[in-house]
């Protein structure tokens, strides 16, 4: 079945919004509730499987290498006194394994050592959830929210009031009715495009509004370090991921206590792109160590022949007219051209001011955020129907049990595993260009930055970037004519399935109408405004912003350019003028 | 029960019994507990199911009893076969995959033999094989593998390739004969690509035998030509390495001196002024390198891949120009 049929069976046409009244649908409470009652059994499970895992290594050499890069991490990490106890906790535990490997093995067991560094970090990463306080943060959070945007917005000079609410300016499209069916027929494993550290709220804000279960969800360490996030997000089953924690020991605890949730049929959430994009691009590089465990838990649930022990894994793509940290994200990714994995720890996400300005903006704008849930695909990367079933080509069921079948035994095989979640690794990430509902905001950077770059195409990115004022004005009349054709190039992209398009594009009569929208939504969170118009001109206020408000489209082949300079260009990579293609 | 145990005693189905199929078929025989084999034809499966013998394309090989032909998709795969051998045309690949995708389980594997690809899309075998049939557990046979000189029992090598160490380890074992060694790889783009290429240069070879030149400027054609296949290859994806083992250097070598290899000879006849249709209609079996000649040598234009040797076969093939001056362009502009 394809894309677009689907839509039109689906009560929600592309454009619609989800109509998200008051939640009609009583939620069954799902496994996360009794979460507390099996945390103990759970975290002692993932501390076993851990230690299993590595028997057969040389625990010295394991041991020493986790020591240096914990070192390593504790010489750079932050902390505040929110943070303190959990700083003091890990010196306390690695001065002992130092003291330790020190020690002779006859007289320090190694594998005592091991095990205290593994219930220690399954300790850490273990969340809580707490149903009362899920109630509360679900009703108090929007109903702050809405304070905001009744008093941002300006409707509430019109007689009826206060009638905004957060949920209006939220638009939920794509295949809700499917996903809800698929969160009763298996585990679902929701993977979001993640540009924002305000995305885990709003995902989590948006299950709620799909009337689905509580997810558990894997959130970086360092939204912690805030003691009212950190409160609440505890209590709601998020797990910690700290990604500044390298050695196996920890990657290989992080994996199993994925697998052994999923496992127990709790649906989870994690960023599959490992953490925000920071050129501004939809995620192309997924990774593969937590997405495997889908996989894994699928395939030890299928041995042990419980029920439900299908995972589904769902794409969902988050748009956004603009990103809180845009400038801190791509002043990092051009400064080290993609090679330095560490994002500062203190951005723009974290100055009250600047998040209170993001919501502000939000609300008196008359702005929305878009959040596409895309269509499931089992844990190989083909599609499933609602009743779950994997569907291969021609429509035809496939057996996933088969597929999981190696010389006859249903059984794990690490290679083959690895290379269906390579596989399923390239499909998601496919499915994300496929899945974004493209904005105004998003196709006018990207029409002004092709538009301008047609003129010196000469340049690197280095150079381009650099342009001066006069150099980055162009005729409005030209711009608009490009804006135009690109438009409608997207048009096309969109007939083929290959991406969506917000209402204001899809429906636009007006060229200059779309384009005002587009150039006043862009970047509006920032303290100048990425792009400004004059009569007769039109010109950028900062080159890298809207280069990463450009790269939203990147990956789709629009720009001619990267067509033209040959063959190296797969989408997620530079051409050879530096330019994300 | 150990692998080789299992792979013994399995079903193994042969889609395709041309005169490399049939070969196959004979090699497998040997490995496992039954082969089937898929023949197009019903008259060709009821003379082969009497005989054991492919009359049409390689009459001199008897084949065990455990080999038995079947024209029928769903009778190749009655009972679950383990592996499947996929042994025809590039161009037929896609239709004969959806007809057999309704009868496959999901826990084969498919082990495909076509050195080819489909024109217009660029797609390797193996991505139209993943595609259109509910599996993902696809690999390639490849090498210097002249189904008439392994047939009579001479010493030879191959290739199987497969992202998943699994399909290449039941190739190895299934394969493996006293006279045939069978060496595995993960480059699977690589393999594909460097049997797929290297078709071009053997119509080249051909032509350079029919013009009646020396092994000076077969060398030539054979150095200069396995570059042009490694810029390519590199530019989709492949290994540099792939190409200077069996399935790259290996297999070229063996096309490109053998008369008895179908490009070979169309080259050699074009050379000596024939018409290519005609010459196509004579051979009864498919010349792979004259449609891939076309595909590679637009793509490659189109992208600025250098490829002159390439350029200079589809002078030769598709705009019929003669060798000779084919041979004159090419070396006035080196």
């Amino acid at each position: 079945m394809g894309d677009q049929e689907q839509l039109k069976s689906n009560p929600l046409t592309p454009g619609d919004r989800f109509p998200v009244g008051e939640r009609t649908v009583q939620i069954e409470p799902g496994p996360l509730t009794r979460f507390q009652a099996i945390r103990p059994q759970i975290l002692k499970r993932v501390s076993e499987r851990t230690f299993e895992n590595f028997t057969d290594s040389s625990l010295d050499i394991l041991l020493g290498e986790a020591l240096y890069s914990e070192r390593l991490r504790m010489s750079r990490d932050r902390w505040n006194p929110f943070t303190r106890s959990r700083m003091q906790g890990d010196r306390k535990l690695w001065n002992e394994v130092q003291r330790g490997l020190l020690q002779p093995a006859a007289e320090v067991d190694r594998k005592d050592l091991l095990r205290q560094v593994i219930d220690h970090y399954a300790e850490e990463m273990g969340g809580f959830f707490d149903p009362a306080v899920y109630e509360l943060a679900i009703h108090a959070v929007p109903w702050g929210f809405s304070w905001m945007l009744n008093a941002a917005s300006v409707r509430r000079f019109l007689p009826w009031g206060m009638t905004e609410s957060l949920r209006s300016r939220i638009r939920i499209l794509g295949h809700i009715p499917e996903l809800q069916k698929l969160a009763e027929r298996g585990t679902i494993l929701l993977v979001p495009t993640h540009q924002s550290n305000l995305d885990s709220l709003l995902v989590g804000y948006v299950i709620y509004l799909m009337s689905l279960p509580p997810f558990a969800y894997g959130a970086g360490l360092n939204l912690f370090s805030n003691p009212i996030l950190s409160f609440f997000m505890r209590r709601l089953g998020a797990y910690t991921v700290d990604r500044n924690k390298t050695n196996s020991i920890y990657k290989q605890t992080l994996k199993n206590y994925s697998t052994q949730i999923l496992k127990e049929g709790i649906h989870s959430i994690f960023f599959p792109g490992g953490g925000r994009a920071r050129s501004g691009a939809i995620e192309s590089h997924l990774k593969l160590g937590l997405l495997g465990t889908g996989l894994e838990a699928q395939i030890e649930a299928m041995m042990e022949a419980r029920p439900k022990s299908k995972v589904f894994v769902v794409p969902m793509v988050v748009s956004y007219h603009y990103v809180l940290e845009a400038r801190s994200l791509i002043d990092n990714y051009l400064g080290d051209a993609g090679k330095h994995r560490f994002i500062p720890a203190r951005d723009e996400s974290w100055q009250i001011r600047k998040v209170f300005g993001f919501f502000w903006k939000l609300f008196a704008s008359q702005s929305n955020v878009t959040v596409r849930v895309g269509r499931a695909l089992d844990i190989f990367g083909n599609f499933v129907d609602e009743e779950g079933n994997s569907v291969g080509p021609q429509g035809l069921k496939m057996d996933p049990a088969r597929w999981l079948t190696s010389e006859g035994e249903l059984k794990k095989n690490l290679q083959r595993d690895h290379e269906y979640t390579h596989e399923l690794g390239l499909r998601l990430a496919d499915r994300f260009h496929k899945e974004n509902t493209v904005l105004t905001s998003h196709l006018v950077a990207f029409a002004y930055f092709e538009t301008l770059r047609a003129k010196y195409p000469d340049f690197d990115l280095f150079r381009f970037l650099r342009l001066s004022l006069p150099q980055r004005t162009l005729p409005w009349v030209d711009f608009l004519e490009a804006a135009e054709r690109f438009r409608l190039q997207l048009i096309q992209l969109a007939q083929k399935g290959e991406l969506y398009l917000s209402e204001e594009l899809q429906n636009s009569e007006d060229i200059k109408s779309w384009v005002r929208d587009g150039i006043r939504q862009l970047g509006l969170c920032h303290d100048t405004p990425v792009m400004r118009v004059s009569e007769q001109t039109v010109w950028t206020e900062d080159m890298n912003l809207l280069y990463y408000y450009r790269n939203r489209l990147a990956g789709y082949g629009l720009s001619r350019l990267a067509e033209l300079s040959g063959r190296n260009n797969h989408f997620g990579q530079n051409d050879l003028q530096g330019f994300l293609v | 029960m150990t692998s080789k145990d299992f792979w013994y005693n399995s079903t193994v189905a042969v889609i395709g019994g041309g005169s490399w199929g049939t070969v196959l078929a004979h090699l497998l025989s040997r490995n496992c507990r039954s082969v089937r084999i898929w023949l197009r034809d019903e008259s060709q499966v009821r003379q082969f199911n009497s005989t054991r013998v492919q009359s049409r394309y390689i009459p001199h090989v008897q084949l065990d009893q455990k080999v038995s032909a079947t024209s029928s998709m769903n009778h190749v795969l009655e009972g679950g076969v383990s592996a499947v051998f996929w042994v025809l045309p590039s161009s037929a690949c896609r239709l004969r995959a959806r007809d057999l995708a309704p009868f496959m389980k999901g826990d084969e594997i498919v082990l495909h033999a076509t050195k080819g690809i489909e024109g217009g899309t660029m797609k390797r075998i193996s991505e139209i094989l993943i595609e259109e049939l509910p599996t993902r557990r696809v690999g390639v046979v490849s090498g210097p593998n002249l189904a008439h000189e392994i047939a009579s029992g001479e010493p030879a090598a191959t290739v199987v390739a497969s992202e998943f160490a699994e399909v290449c380890h039941a190739g190895e074992i299934l394969l493996r004969g006293p006279q045939f060694l069978v060496s595995t790889q993960t480059d699977l783009v690589g393999v594909e690509w460097a049997g797929t290429l290297k078709n071009i240069l053997a119509i080249a070879a051909g032509a350079l035998d029919g013009l009646g030149l020396g092994w000076n400027s077969r060398a030539m054609l054979i150095t200069l030509g396995l570059n042009e296949m490694v810029r390519f290859g590199t530019a989709m994806g492949a290994q540099v390495q792939t190409f200077l083992g069996l399935a790259g250097i290996g297999d070229l070598l063996a096309t490109c001196g053998s008369p008895k290899s179908r490009n070979y000879r169309v080259g050699f006849r074009l050379a000596r002024g024939e018409r290519l249709e005609k010459i196509i209609e004579e051979l009864g079996s498919t010349a792979e390198g004259v449609g891939t000649t076309e595909h590679v040598w637009k793509f490659a234009s189109a992208r600025g891949i250098s490829m002159p040797i390439t350029e200079g076969v589809y002078r030769l093939t598709h705009e019929g120009k003669s060798a000779g001056d084919v041979l004159k362009d090419l070396i006035q502009r080196w």
